[in-house]
């Protein structure tokens, strides 16, 4: 734990890494089935949305606009266009769902989308994300809490084998599949809101629509409210519990920070274990756990001696410098998007909210960078190492497979770092 | 300073063929049924390639965000590669509340300290618009204090479409910039390229051909433009507008203004590239530069035929669709014409009515023109026995489905099609594509399913 430095000593962003809260809400409601987020802004937000999110999952992505003019910016509270956008949508798909949320330009003119939304008969979730707060991040969080309180139904009863996962941004469609499926051997049944693990994964359907192809369903989120234990992951969901337990206090709640590295596995299986005595630990569990036991000896001498800057979101950057640590790699920047809470305990020499600008000025300090796709520019200027993670990774294919979790996915995560590591090693030797 | 642009002049194009018949085709939006970029974008796209300018995004972090580094525009600039920066103030609340003149004012001067561009161009986005900060003010003060060119752009993604935004840029470069210095030197072949933006070097295919004809490319808007360039590009003899509507405003003012010509040409494709080089000769009006033009073309066309031989014997026989937007729809069917590959159809559901004539010259009476590709392409490919279906990824199932060949042209665009030698990479593409095993494979029922 470093010298935390929040607020950016600068007027502007150079080389931005954040992104915006309407992108995450977007995204969020992509992990429901069948339904269409739809942004209230101007064209532009959600076409970026659009080309931003097809690019890096290399998927077709859901999303609509309400397309905001300059006549109705100043005209109409909001009214015309949304009811407009959901009669347009409704006459040509069938959504489940339509997911609304606002943008800085109808924050700034003032829509009251919860009054549209009373008027409009349709299966509707309304959300504020001015795009002028916050970040990706916590437009996710938003967005599930909206779901939570607007969806669910409170009850008092509960499931004792059911369990809510809610996972942050971060995390890759996989990662949420992989730790559904961990959860599940232990003899719950896991529901992920939102699940992008079966819309976002990359898989072939049977057609490509203009909905979420996948995702929890709409019944089910109704239904959350019965479930024994509640999984928070990620700082920035900790509300979303918060919310849950609001409609059943008889739910038990439990948060991790990540779910990166040995230690945090263990204290996920010790969790698990307690909530469901009888079970038998599966042969599966104790062999990857003794993987990456194993991996991070064998990974030990190349992270070892290599410094990190670890860049992205809170949360995952949260994550990713608990694995290394636990390796011995040292993280000497840690470089958030915006300013959290959960930045105080992350292990690094120094965490910094800012931009890659702030990244490129502190070039001596690291020799791997792991981060989006804009650090690549970067990582080429001074000849570091890169290992790429988060959002956007438009120049690989793949992102969505990508698992860093558990012991699992701890195991590959160090290799795929430590081999990096050494082939930049080896790269800078030879000149 | 100039005076903000008039939005509905930039809508009714006198210049634009059949901007009388359509009613401000260019900014309809339907709520919850549009798809495409605003202005902002436009603007950005019109204006991000000069390499030797700082652009400024004054508005919250979505507008940049997600949108820098987005498109690969190589420049030959040396130094500080701006295309491939992003600045923005990314304004929090208290600006909102406030009003962000200030910081914005503290961003130009961290950007001149710092980066020591040639210009800055400011961007005005939604909420800024909104909240009323008066860019142009702030944009007059910086030049008055640096003394180098601080251009506002008016393009905040609510006043309309992706296309009308690269109106908006042009319009701003015009009114800042051009003619406000006198170029080095002056030669009779000096020509401007307008809407050519270098998108992965399309540029470069076809400039040194000029360059060898003697043609002097004194400006372009703005592919691996220089602002010093583009200062001095009223005394250009000829403009040419590449493959692009959008910028048609510009000309034809820059032509009222300063006298200088205009035409529209394309270079996808061996037939385009050829009647563009000698379209630009017979512009300039010199015999003995068309004489030069014509053998340059005969060589080039001798050249290219020799390399594409192998390519035609195995596309003899095939059948294309294509399901594109805009000028692409002709641009690149006459591409593949040219490689002998029979185009049966192309999309012209986002093309103007000009590109929707040519489609059907380069296409002839037996061509569709589809106007609703997403459900058409299907039915044509059974219909004709099409061989490659070129779209963008959402169209990749339907080729899954059919079990042909299939090229993504919108997204994965990383190789230059542009000029005789982009022909030749179209044409290795397409050969992969059609060997490629991947799409029987993939196809095969799982065996559960037989």
């Amino acid at each position: 734990m470093g010298e935390v430095s929040r607020k950016p000593g600068k007027p502007l962003q150079v080389n931005p890494i954040k992104l915006s809260q309407p992108m995450g809400a977007a995204l969020a409601f992509l992990g429901v089935n069948q339904c269409m987020p739809l942004m209230h802004g101007a064209l532009g937000c959600a076409s970026f949305t659009k080309v931003f999110l097809t690019r890096h999952f290399s998927e077709p992505i859901a999303i609509q606009t309400t397309a905001v003019t300059d006549i109705t910016a100043i005209l109409d509270g909001g009214d015309y266009n949304i009811v407009e956008s959901v009669k347009n949508i409704t006459a040509k798909v069938a959504p489940k769902l339509i997911g609304l949320h606002t943008t800085g330009l109808t924050e700034t003119k003032g829509d009251d989308i919860r009054g549209v939304a009373a008027k409009i008969d349709f299966p509707l979730v309304h959300v504020n994300t001015p795009d002028y707060e916050g970040g990706l991040e916590s437009g996710w969080a938003l967005a599930t809490r909206a779901l939570i309180r607007q969806l669910v139904r409170p009850t008092d009863q509960v499931q004792p084998d059911k369990l809510v996962l809610l996972p942050h941004v971060g995390l890759q469609p996989i990662e949420v599949e992989k730790i559904k499926e961990f959860i599940a051997l232990f003899g719950f049944e896991a529901l992920a809101l939102p699940d992008l693990s079966t819309s976002l994964d990359g898989h072939l359907g049977h057609k490509q629509g203009a909905l979420s192809g996948g995702g929890i369903e709409v019944d089910d989120i109704e239904n959350l409210a019965d479930a024994a234990l509640v999984i928070s992951i990620g700082a920035s969901m900790r509300d979303c519990a918060q919310a849950l337990r609001e409609k059943n206090p008889a739910m038990s709640v439990h948060h991790f920070d990540h779910l990166h590295g040995l230690e945090v596995s263990d204290a996920l299986v010790e969790l698990l274990m307690q909530k469901m005595p009888a079970t038998e630990i599966h042969p599966g569990v104790k062999r990857w756990r003794m993987r990456l036991q194993d991996a991070m000896l064998d990974c030990h001498f190349a992270l070892g001696q290599t410094r990190f800057a670890v860049v992205g979101e809170p949360d995952q950057v949260a994550g990713l410098c608990q694995a290394l640590t636990e390796a011995g790699g040292r993280v000497t920047l840690a470089l958030t998007t915006v300013d959290a809470p959960q930045l105080a305990p992350i292990k690094a020499t120094r965490v910094l909210v800012g931009d890659l600008e702030d990244a490129e000025r502190l070039h001596e300090d690291y020799d791997l960078i792991i981060g989006n796709f804009h650090c690549e520019a970067l990582a080429l200027r001074y000849h570091k190492g890169l290992v790429l993670r988060g959002f956007p990774n438009w120049e690989q294919v793949g992102n969505q497979l990508k698992n860093d979790l558990l012991y699992e996915g701890g195991a590959y995560f160090l290799c795929e770092v430590a081999n990096a590591a050494d082939h930049q090693r080896r790269h800078e030797a030879k000149g | 300073m100039a005076k903000k642009p008039k939005i509905k002049d930039l809508l009714v194009e006198s210049a634009c063929s059949h901007s009388a018949a359509k009613k401000s085709a260019c900014n309809t939006q339907t709520p919850g049924a549009t798809t495409g970029g605003c202005a902002f974008e436009g603007a950005q796209i019109a204006l991000f390639p000069y390499a030797d300018a700082a652009h400024l995004v004054h508005g919250p972090i979505t507008c940049l965000g997600a949108s820098w580094e987005t498109r690969a525009t190589p420049t030959s600039h040396r130094g500080h590669d701006f295309t491939q920066m992003g600045f923005t103030t990314a304004i929090s609340t208290n600006d909102v509340v406030f009003g962000g003149e200030e910081k914005l004012r503290a961003a130009i001067d961290y950007i001149i300290e710092n980066y020591a561009p040639q210009a800055v161009f400011v961007y005005a986005t939604c909420v800024t618009a909104l909240i009323g900060d008066d860019i142009d003010a702030v944009c007059r003060q910086a030049q008055s204090t640096y003394g180098i060119p601080m251009i506002p752009v008016h393009a905040p993604g609510f006043v309309g479409s992706k296309n009308l935004g690269s109106r908006l840029g042009g319009e701003a470069v015009l009114a800042a910039l051009v003619g406000t210095k006198e170029p080095e030197v002056r030669t009779p072949y000096d020509i401007n390229l307008i809407g050519e933006y270098n998108v992965t070097g399309d540029m470069w295919q076809y400039t040194p051909l000029l360059e060898e004809l003697g043609i002097r490319v004194l400006a372009t808007l703005s592919g691996d433009g220089r602002i010093a360039d583009i200062r001095a590009a009223h005394r250009a003899r000829l403009n040419v507008i590449v493959c692009a509507k959008s910028l048609i405003s510009l000309t034809r003012k820059m032509q009222e203004q300063y006298g200088i010509p205009f035409i529209s040409l394309s270079f996808y494709g061996k037939r385009d590239t050829s009647s563009g080089l000698l379209a630009i000769a017979d512009a300039l009006g010199d015999e003995d530069l068309r004489e030069r033009t014509r053998t340059l073309v005969a060589r080039e066309e001798a050249w290219l035929e020799e390399k594409l031989a192998p390519y035609r014997r195995l596309f003899e026989g095939k059948k294309a669709i294509l399901n594109t937007g805009g000028n692409k729809s002709w641009s690149i069917a006459s591409a593949l014409q040219d490689l002998g590959i029979e185009v049966v159809a192309t999309s012209v559901r986002k093309a103007t009515e000009d590109d929707k004539e040519k489609a059907r010259q380069y296409l002839g009476e037996s061509g569709v023109l589809m106007t609703n590709p997403g459900t058409e392409q299907a039915k044509i490919i059974d219909q004709t026995g099409a061989h490659l279906l070129l779209a963008g990824g959402r169209s990749l199932y339907t080729a899954i489905k059919k079990r042909i060949a299939f090229i993504d042209v919108n997204q994965e665009k990383k190789k230059s099609y542009g000029g005789y030698q982009g022909l030749l990479n179209l044409a290795e593409d397409i050969k992969n594509a059609l060997e490629n095993p991947v799409f029987n494979i993939v196809a095969r029922r799982a065996p559960w399913e037989k």
